[in-house]
């Protein structure tokens, strides 16, 4: 019994918000020990990075109840990591930040279980995403938060009014920062814009042209962007550009120092230099701090329901005086992800490699090098090899034949896309309609078997 | 740390930091020295985010003994009886400090925060106070005040999932840069005694209501002789009452200080491990830069 008081005393402060009713609650509140004993027992959290946000979040986490965390993270410890990723040490430089990261936090919040995943978020199959009740991402990346929303958006199933079902929504909450600036956003997969629904919020991504810096160079990033993108190729031709190689990054910015001389342009520094070839974003831990702490909140708000969440995007400037602003962003009904998919309409002919020829061919998806997955079943997967032989033969076979002669259902393809000449890895909901096909009668006697 | 320049081990690690606020301000903040009084979530929470920018020294007071209230808010206390047995904040919440960053001189000081004097004071830039009375808080404020060189004051609370940071600098002048010129401008921040005497009448419109209820809420702690934090629900009806006193006495409307925040700030005194953390990060943002346009309070 020493040990239930002891846990009593312990989540007292929790017990406030979860045992006793309160008018900021959400609709479906039910209040009890019930409830903080399901969040502990139950609750499953993923973060996703392990880095200046990761960290933050698995401590606020871990501290706010949560019992069952897992974290993925494809990156080793760097001692430029140190200025605000707490978990890490010194002598853990070259680790795995997941697997360090899980440590740490275990070893100070007792009770709690986190499982480290050191890889890339697209090794994991799909379904891994599935089991967890939110995903709560400190990513630093367009493409990476590009890649978990389509994820989570892929679960999303709708009934015959277009209205989402509840039980496939899979909530997310999403944190960046730079400097001393930050947001904290809510995605609710159906209900709020999903990250595509607002990506038009980004500015468009510098990109200097190439007869700038060939030609016309204003600033010192176009000199240094001339000696690593164009210099480089010329002297060293074949061999490959390691940003990580001080020898190359010297030889960069000695190049860049010419550059910048010979058109009397001033500000070309080695940490210039290596900001602008490694895109590296300024950060600070008191930044990380407070997003990360705001996207802890949400997620136990979502998660127990105990007040109102953040509707849905909050903002934050801390560089003159302090500032945040929620805005209530709007769902974009023709999204390409969190809406009710692409639709793809076919013969009960065609053949799954003439599907995926065709979704190469189609305006909205560019998709090539397609793995095709239907329900449970993996119709067809392009890697590892093994996979690949096994699943070969259902290249000639009907779609339709695979999908188990369905008029319509939705199918879930992965492969690259093009955008902004980078070649991105995503993945696209489809709703694949039979053509010829009424309801429960099978009346497609023109198309042939 | 006490030569002019950063060594090259410093430059790798605040790299990222540097990056967002230059490194002349990584030189001022590698000279500061910063004191702390009590050891809960949202201070601890601020030591983390000061020791990894690289401030100069931290100094921690806090002779209270572990509780489980404690380990529920408070990352750096390891759970381990073992380890935490005997010792008190300041001694476990310096050794896990030290370790977030050795470049950081990390120590505690033993005694009644009260007792120290002027000459005390004057060793840090920087003071920040936590659970303590409100005539502590005036006490300790006056000394730093008196100190020749400028000490920066702040006090912070966190009750509930609300928090309260109060802040002195004193005369601060920094630059505001205007297209080509650089204008000179001059901060007079009141003392916490003025602040707080301050007829809530006088207050503008928009102060919030939150500001009005941590006051009632300290003035009651005080009268009735209490630590900070030590009241509950069954104080709610002195509460109340001591509301309507002060309201009255200064002919203000009693409605702008609801009765509903109050419960909710008596009946918890717990801290809340992301509100702290918010908290911890925005007072961890202050010391470290010039210009700051902060106010005299921040409320969340």
């Amino acid at each position: 019994m020493a040990d239930s008081t002891a846990h009593v005393s312990r989540s007292r402060d929790l017990d406030k918000l979860l045992l006793r009713p309160g008018h900021l609650v959400g609709p479906t509140f039910e209040p009890g020990p019930e409830l903080r004993d399901d969040l502990r027992k139950f609750a499953t959290v993923l973060v996703v990075g392990a880095g200046g946000l990761g960290c933050e979040l698995l401590k606020d986490l871990a501290l706010s109840g949560f019992k069952n965390l897992e974290v993925i993270d494809m990156d080793r410890i760097e001692v430029s990591n140190l200025n605000r990723q707490f978990l890490f040490r010194l002598q853990d430089v070259g680790k795995p930040k997941a697997e360090v990261a899980a440590k740490r936090v275990m070893e100070r919040v007792s009770g709690v279980n986190i499982v480290p995943h050191f890889c890339r978020i697209e090794d994991k199959d799909i379904e891994f995403y599935n089991h967890f009740n939110i995903i709560a991402l400190g990513l630093d990346s367009i493409e990476a938060r590009s890649y978990i929303n389509a994820v989570a958006c892929s679960f999303l199933e709708y009934d015959s009014d277009d209205k989402p079902l509840e039980e496939t929504i899979k909530p997310m909450v999403d944190g960046g920062t730079e400097g001393f600036k930050g947001h904290a956003r809510v995605i609710i997969p159906g209900v709020t814009p999903c990250f595509e629904c607002t990506i038009w919020l980004f500015p468009p991504q510098v990109k200097f042209p190439l007869c700038t810096l060939a030609e016309t160079p204003r600033t010192a990033a176009h000199c240094i962007e001339y000696a690593h993108l164009i210099k480089w190729d010329e002297v060293h031709s074949g061999k490959a550009f390691d940003p990580d190689d001080p020898e190359h990054m010297k030889w960069v910015y000695s190049e860049a120092v010419k550059r910048a001389e010979l058109f009397g342009i001033p500000g070309v520094t080695y940490s210039l230099t290596q900001g602008v070839v490694k895109n590296i974003i300024p950060a600070i831990a008191s930044t990380n701090a407070i997003i990360s702490a705001a996207c802890a909140l949400e997620t136990l708000k979502i998660v127990s329901g105990c007040s109102k969440t953040l509707s849905n995007y909050l903002t934050y400037n801390g560089a003159e005086g302090l500032h945040t602003k929620v805005t209530e962003f709007v769902k974009d009904m023709d999204c390409l992800i969190c809406g009710p998919g692409v639709l793809i309409e076919l013969d009960t002919s065609v053949t799954l490699q003439k599907f995926m020829d065709q979704l190469q061919e189609h305006p909205k998806l560019l998709l090539s090098k397609a793995s095709v997955k239907y329900r449970e079943k993996n119709l067809y997967i392009q890697a590892p090899p093994v996979l690949e032989e096994l699943t070969r033969s259902n290249l000639n076979l009907p779609l339709f034949d695979l999908m188990g002669k369905i008029r319509k259902d939705i199918v879930h393809v992965t492969g690259t896309t093009t955008n902004n000449d980078k070649k991105t890895s995503c993945l696209r909901k489809l709703r694949v309609v039979f053509k010829g096909i009424d309801g429960a009668t099978d009346m497609d006697t023109a198309g042939g078997a | 740390m006490d030569g002019e320049e950063l060594t090259e081990q410093e430059t790798a690690l605040y790299d990222r930091q540097i990056r967002v606020w230059g490194v002349d301000a990584q030189r001022r903040l590698s000279k500061a020295h910063i004191l702390v009084s009590g050891m809960k979530g949202t201070v601890v929470e601020f030591c983390k985010n000061i020791v990894l920018a690289g401030v100069g020294s931290l100094t921690l007071v806090d002779s209270r003994e572990v509780t489980e209230e404690a380990l529920s808010a408070n990352f750096l206390i390891p759970p381990d009886e073992n380890v935490y047995s005997g010792k008190t904040l300041a001694e476990l919440c310096c050794d896990s400090l030290k370790d977030f960053n050795p470049m950081v001189r990390v120590s505690v000081e033993k005694g009644d925060i009260s007792s120290f004097g002027g000459d005390f004071y004057g060793r840090f830039d920087v003071v920040v106070i936590s659970s303590c009375s409100f005539a502590t808080k005036k006490l300790i404020n006056e000394k730093c005040r008196k100190v020749s060189k400028r000490v920066a004051f702040y006090t912070v609370d966190c009750r509930d999932s609300c928090g309260e940071i109060y802040v002195d600098l004193q005369n601060y002048t920094y630059s505001k840069k205007k297209l080509d010129e650089t204008d000179e401008c001059q901060l007079q921040y009141p003392s916490f005694e003025e602040a707080v005497a301050i007829p809530w009448r006088a207050l503008p419109r928009k102060v919030t209501k939150l500001y009005l209820a941590m006051r009632v809420i300290e003035r009651f702690e005080e009268a009735e002789g209490r630590n900070p934090g030590e009241i509950s629900i069954a104080d709610l009806p002195g509460v109340l009452k001591l509301k309507k006193e002060l309201c009255d006495a200064q002919s203000f409307n009693e409605s702008h200080v609801p009765d509903a925040l109050l419960e909710r700030l008596v009946s918890d005194t717990s801290e809340f491990p992301p509100v702290c953390a918010i908290l911890g990060g925005i007072l961890g943002q202050v010391p470290a830069l010039n210009p700051l346009l902060m106010q005299t309070h921040f409320h969340f």
